[in-house]
């Protein structure tokens, strides 16, 4: 009997270690476990790393990606955590300034456009190579061409990188933000088997006029492009790396980029490592100003846990948790530590505007009004966040946010409006107006998606109502993310939609086009307001608005900005769309050995120094 | 008893069929498909056409189901749709190992203490000692791990600088056959907190079941019997009494060895281990259904093993128990 | 067998001699007796219809019922969704200007936590009686069933919870969600579907979760209860049984029940903890209570992060659910120790 059971035990461990993969064992060296498609069969190459040579210490920050980036490729990177890791070892055409918000120049030296805004003229710089770590040397190398020279990136590898995007092959999430570019459409919505495939691929409106100069044709005119080029989605990549590897391009040792960092290690879920790259040209100048050579990432998802291993030196810089700021402004460590950082992001409230009764833009306007925005910033969020008067994050180009022109109603005293008490009364009157005197008849129903701090805003929110209207009832509804997303759309019954959603939006590019226009206009945004033509109260203004957004894509700077002014006026004010809560912003604390720029994007890691002797001192 | 086991092997296929093809189906009912969003951003149909298109989620369920069984039987498990240059397959091998060391740490926590407590509350019956380590128990099971982590890793982490405060001690480039771990002292002072907040809950459970499994089997006239034949205290509890007090313990065992191993979200995610247990709750989530099979099915395999392991235990703890 | 003295005394319920034998002691009026002699038992059974009746007259719902009107706090010094936002995060003992007194300290929205902590227990307390018996029952009678049939019937039985064990839950919650959300959001209806959705309007969204809960958690019952039956199923008196010519049905219910449910009831008192973080995981994926519908282990969830800076908004909640954890097992305990037919004799 004892033997059988010993015998079933022996199996059932069998049984778990065949569930693992068959590998020779491992001594415990650093490894890079390279794994490739050799002829059809997933072979495993153990590459070991060479121990690093005794020396100075190279100058290393400890970082916090916060998950696993789902990827690292340009044309299939849709999250800012893949766009981070991109950023920092590849370089696109170009970049933007953190402080005009402007673009400069980054892999293009220069560019110019036509009248109309269609047609772009990029010059590349010609002395940016292609690079490739190489795990055995444990050193960056450049990937050499036919000839045996350093092969530099070229106008060819621009646009291969952007048709990439579009091909349907790559089946890349983003391609409709490419859609400014003409031809890109078309061959996204073509069948690779169909015959006329090639034909559309090379229609396209992007071409190498040379080696370093590329000329892109958009489909309509839009002055705002060098900002969209800033976007990870249309930075070049290697070919001949990607038609040998396929998907696995990306992996460490296989991998070949053209931007301040190459990627050393990638440990799934648990650390991506990157390395400075000597060969990229802008080291030295005032655009690449840092001074870290090596990158340890690790990926912890849970703030409180990031938290604590900041609390114990382990990484360099981190988010603080709001429940903790408190306790860190408190701090005479830590409060020293503390940044405040503004984000380009807006979190607000949209109004289903065809769903009785908040079909009524009286109705709508008092709720607006009746959300405390300060009181919501200071008592309950407490991380140093703005409210928010108008859609378009201030850290955009025509951006009207904190202009008390705009929606003085939302803004508190303190920043040139109203003020809560004045905004109450004004609703409370409105709402009788509107047929609900202090909110008796009106029942509401507000969605999120379920998170800690959506719940906190919203029923703060609902205790603000109740208060000021006492005779309404509100009542909030959770949904899991996709479910919400799916309920929330233009096209779902109006049954099943609620009164009032929460949503937030993050910048692609730093221009109130993404904002405005891409995201409420009414043919080409989500709008899942509701917006329309039809409507017997706002129907003209919404008319207007979309005209307005429309000419402000080919406007210059000046009369861009007027227009914008005019758009966010009718879109929080007079057909009050939506109820702009407030702009994000982000908590961090740093060592004080490390200076860095907080924008959680654009990583611009080849800016931050880091004080290596305070460091290891410290860590003493 | 070989007939039983060998039957009940054969049994594994029609269930893991069952459960496969159940979810496979449910999950592309759950509304919201694994493309139609990119953030909060939709995407338009066109793309989202494209996508599906690639995947093969426009093919009929049963051919998909049909394909995704096919690829299973050459150790394919498709690409994950998020994680798109890795395989279901690399992921699981990457993840699984560091929740197997987890949980199985756990266990072996949790018998070590669960036993011994439960089985000397049971022999002191009302005294003080069964009292206190009766109380001490249902705190353990009182306290949510996502009180004890943080607690842990405050006290022992920060404040003492004991143990570090996050991630595993280990990583898939490092496993000895793909899922042993380097036994270095780095991975033991990894391991220890995760593993005291893991296992504290179940050797509460285990101590509790114990004991009142105990209680019960002591008082049974084969243990008076035992007695009067004169064989020493030790000899009568351990030998006689254990082996049929355990059988609710090993009831428990294993689901919970399946549930364990296979990740728990909670713990995983406190301490920043890159473990299955957030792969089971994201996928979902993320709509990703390559990772949502490969992680059910991977599941199911070691539940139905596990439970049948039981079934056999039990036969060997109590020769009474039969399987014609 | 133990000898008790029977003397009823005469009178017109005296009974006679042999049938006052046949009748005998009942056996829940002993296990009555044996379960006041365990003073920990006694005590969280008091402790436990104490909270009850907190949770019935926390406020003045259980009249305004009958009555109609909006329900006002009685028991809690306030409403649970008062918000004060000039005092958020305050601790214990906080006396403000305006005169509001907080025992255990306010949340981050300003609402009194003792207040919530009360309110909570009708959530907390539902949750476990409901779903605790929900699952005792269904499970036990599946495992008795199983355990107690030939193998074919009890492999087949044991293979669908095999089944239902491997599928994953949260699929299956999400489902739910979406179909029963759907369901009541299209308003009352006619028939069964109607008043189902009118019961959950009233109750604050609770009564579909313990459908889902009560649908999530049999299987580990029934486990048990089939693994006990294997063990007693062998066992000589019900052989005995068998031979004197019981039923099956008697078998099951007189000789096997009793004795499994000693361990069934154990486990299930261990469950309770599990079904209140049960509920406030699905609460916090959407199918749980609305917000600002407070239960424990939704406090706890939205607490923990601020275990250092916030200690009492983590504590006065969790201790709630420990005292209360802690008084369904003794009080699990004592029923078990109660109904051991071999335990009672033994003094």
């Amino acid at each position: 009997m004892k033997r059988k059971l010993f015998t079933l035990m022996a199996i059932g461990v069998a049984a778990s270690m065949i569930l693992a993969a068959c590998g020779a064992p491992q001594e415990v060296v650093k490894t890079v476990v390279v794994t490739e498609v050799v002829e059809g069969e997933v072979v495993e190459r153990v590459v070991t790393a060479t121990p690093e040579a005794a020396g100075p210490m190279p100058v290393t920050v400890h970082y916090n990606w916060g998950t696993e980036p789902p990827t690292a490729d340009p044309a299939l990177t849709t999250d800012t955590t893949s766009s981070s890791v991109i950023d920092s070892i590849f370089m696109g055409l170009t970049d933007i300034d953190l402080e005009t918000k402007q673009a400069i120049p980054a892999l293009a030296e220069s560019w110019e456009a036509t009248e109309d805004k269609i047609e772009w003229t990029f010059h590349l710089r010609d002395d940016v190579p292609w690079v490739r770590y190489n795990p055995t040397a444990g050193e960056v190398e450049q990937v050499l061409d036919d000839e045996g020279n350093p092969r530099m990136v070229n106008a060819h590898d621009v646009v291969y990188g952007i048709k990439r995007v579009c091909d349907p092959n790559t089946a890349s999430d983003y391609a409709w933000l490419l859609y400014v570019i003409s031809g890109c459409e078309e061959l996204n919505t073509t069948d690779p088997e169909a015959e006329n495939f090639q034909e559309v691929y090379d229609a396209m409106g992007v071409e190498a006029l040379d080696d370093y100069t590329v000329k892109i044709t958009l489909a309509y005119g839009a002055g705002y492009f060098p900002q969209v080029t800033t976007m990870a989605n249309l930075f070049p990549v290697y070919q001949p790396i990607i038609e040998e590897k396929g998907d696995r391009w990306i992996e460490p040792g296989f991998i070949v980029t053209n931007g301040a960092y190459v990627m050393t290690e990638w440990v799934h879920g648990d650390h991506m490592n990157l390395a400075k790259n000597p060969f990229w040209p802008y080291w030295g100048t005032d655009y690449g100003s840092g001074n870290i050579e090596q990158l340890v990432g690790y990926m912890i998802e849970e703030d409180s846990t990031t938290f604590a291993m900041y609390e114990n030196n382990e990484i360099d810089t981190s988010g603080v948790p709001s429940d903790q700021i408190d306790r860190v402004k408190a701090d005479p460590v830590l409060s020293k530590e503390f940044v405040n950082s503004p984000v380009n992001c807006t979190y607000y409230y949209g109004f289903v505007t065809e769903k009785a009764p908040v079909n009524d833009v009286k109705v709508r306007k008092a709720l607006s009004m009746g959300i405390d925005r300060k009181t919501l910033v200071d008592a309950v969020l407490k991380g140093g966040q703005i409210p928010a008067n108008a859609f378009t994050n201030p850290l955009n180009f025509g951006s009207w946010g904190g202009d008390p022109e705009i929606a003085p109603w939302a803004l508190p005293e303190d920043m040139g409006g109203w003020g809560y008490a004045k905004a109450k009364e004004e609703a409370s009157a409105l709402l009788a107006e509107a047929g609900y005197p202090d909110g008796e008849g009106l029942d509401i129903l507000l969605m999120h998606n379920v998170s800690e701090g959506h719940a906190r805003i919203a029923q703060a929110v609902q205790a603000m109502w109740q208060e000021a209207f006492p005779g309404m009832t509100v009542s909030i509804e959770t949904q899991e993310w996709r479910v919400y997303l799916d309920t929330i759309r233009a096209t779902t019954a109006i049954e099943d939609v609620p009164h009032v959603f929460r949503l937030g939006w993050c910048g692609d590019y730093p221009h109130a086009n993404n904002w405005l226009h891409e995201v409420f206009n009414t043919e080409e945004g989500a709008n899942r307001i509701r917006l329309s033509y039809d409507d017997p109260q706002v129907g003209d203004l919404v008319k207007e608005y979309d005209e307005t957004t429309k000419a402000a894509q080919v406007a210059d700077e000046e009369e861009a900005k007027a227009l914008y002014k005019r758009a966010e006026q009718l879109l929080v004010d007079e057909i009050v769309g939506i109820a702009p809560m407030y702009f994000y912003t982000t908590v961090n604390v740093t060592k004080p050995w490390l200076h860095r720029s907080y924008d959680p994007i654009q990583l611009s890691l080849f800016q931050w120094t880091l004080d290596m002797d305070a460091k290891t001192a410290a860590m003493r | 008893m070989t007939r039983y086991i060998i039957r009940r092997i054969l049994w594994f296929i029609p269930v893991l069929i069952g459960i496969t093809l159940v979810t496979f189906v449910l999950a592309r009912a759950m509304p919201g498909g694994p493309f139609d969003f990119a953030g909060d951003r939709t995407i338009p149909a066109s793309v989202v056409a494209n996508l599906e298109k690639k995947y093969h989620l426009d093919w009929p369920v049963w051919r998909q189901y049909g394909q995704w069984v096919l690829d299973l039987l050459r150790g394919d498990l498709g690409p994950s749709f998020r994680y798109r240059s890795l395989m279901v397959q690399d992921i699981l091998r990457q993840t699984f190992p560091v929740s197997f060391q987890l949980g199985i740490l756990s266990m072996l926590l949790g018998l070590a203490i669960g036993i011994p407590a439960g089985t000397i509350a049971a022999l002191n019956h009302n005294k003080s000692l069964d009292y206190v380590s009766s109380f001490v128990a249902i705190l353990g099971v009182s306290i949510p791990n996502v009180v004890l982590a943080p607690f842990l890793v405050w006290i022992f982490g920060l404040r003492l600088g004991w143990f570090p405060v996050a991630r595993w001690g280990a990583d898939y480039t490092q496993f000895i056959f793909g899922i042993l771990p380097p036994l270095t002292a780095d991975f033991w002072l990894h391991a220890a907190m995760p593993t005291v907040a893991l296992g504290t809950g179940i050797s509460a459970s285990i101590a509790r079941l114990t004991r009142a499994s105990l209680l019960q089997v002591i008082r049974e006239d084969y243990i008076r019997t035992a007695r009067a034949k004169g064989l020493k205290e030790r000899v009568v509890i351990w030998v006689h009494a254990m082996k049929n007090a355990l059988i609710p313990v090993v009831t428990i065992i294993g689901p919970l060895f399946a549930a364990i191993v296979t990740g728990t979200f909670v713990v995983e995610q406190i301490f920043g281990i890159s473990g299955m247990g957030q792969h089971f709750v994201d996928s979902v989530n993320n709509r990703d259904y390559p990772i949502v099979m490969g992680v059910t099915l991977l599941y199911s395999v070691l539940l139905v093993i596990a439970n049948l392991v039981v079934d056999v235990t039990y036969a060997w703890l109590d020769p009474r128990i039969r399987y014609d | 067998m133990t000898a008790e003295n029977s003397s009823q005394g005469s009178g017109p319920e005296a009974l006679k001699p042999e049938e006052e034998l046949r009748a005998g002691r009942s056996p829940l009026k002993d296990a009555w007796r044996q379960l006041l002699r365990n003073r920990l038992a006694v005590a969280s059974g008091i402790f436990l219809i104490l909270l009850t009746l907190v949770a019935i007259f926390v406020d003045t719902s259980i009249f305004t019922i009958f009555t109609g009107g909006k329900p006002e706090p009685l028991l809690a010094p306030y409403h649970y969704a008062e918000v004060d936002f000039l005092h958020p995060n305050e601790g214990l003992f906080t006396r403000t200007e305006e005169g509001d007194f907080y025992i255990f300290g306010v949340d981050y929205l300003g609402r009194d936590i003792l207040s919530r902590t009360l309110y909570a227990a009708r959530v907390s307390l539902a949750v476990a009686i409901v779903a605790a018996t929900v699952s005792l029952i269904v499970g036990i009678t599946y495992g008795l069933i199983s355990g107690y049939s030939s193998t074919r019937t009890d492999n087949l039985m044991m293979r669908f919870v095999d089944f239902l064990y491997g599928f994953p839950i949260i699929i299956f919650i999400i489902l739910m969600q979406v179909y029963f959300k759907a369901l009541s959001r299209h308003g009352g209806g006619e028939g069964l579907a109607g008043t189902l959705i009118n019961i959950d309007r009233a109750m604050g969204g609770i009564f579909f979760l313990f459908i889902a809960i009560g649908l999530l958690n049999w299987l580990g019952m029934a486990r048990i209860a089939r693994g006990q039956t294997l063990q007693y199923k062998e066992m000589e008196f019900v052989e005995a049984a068998r031979m004197v010519g019981a039923s099956n049905w008697r078998i099951i219910g007189r000789h096997l029940l009793p004795n499994i449910l000693g361990p069934c009831v154990v486990y299930e008192t261990l469950q309770i903890p599990g079904y209140i973080f049960l509920e406030a995981f699905l609460s916090f994926i959407g199918l749980g209570v609305n917000p600002p519908t407070p239960s424990w282990g939704i406090m706890i969830s939205e607490t923990y992060q601020a275990l250092r800076t916030y200690p009492h908004e983590v504590f006065v909640p969790a201790v709630a659910l420990t005292l209360t954890t802690l008084a369904f097992n003794f009080l699990g305990d004592g029923l078990r120790d109660a109904f051991d037919p071999r335990l009672r004799g033994e003094v």
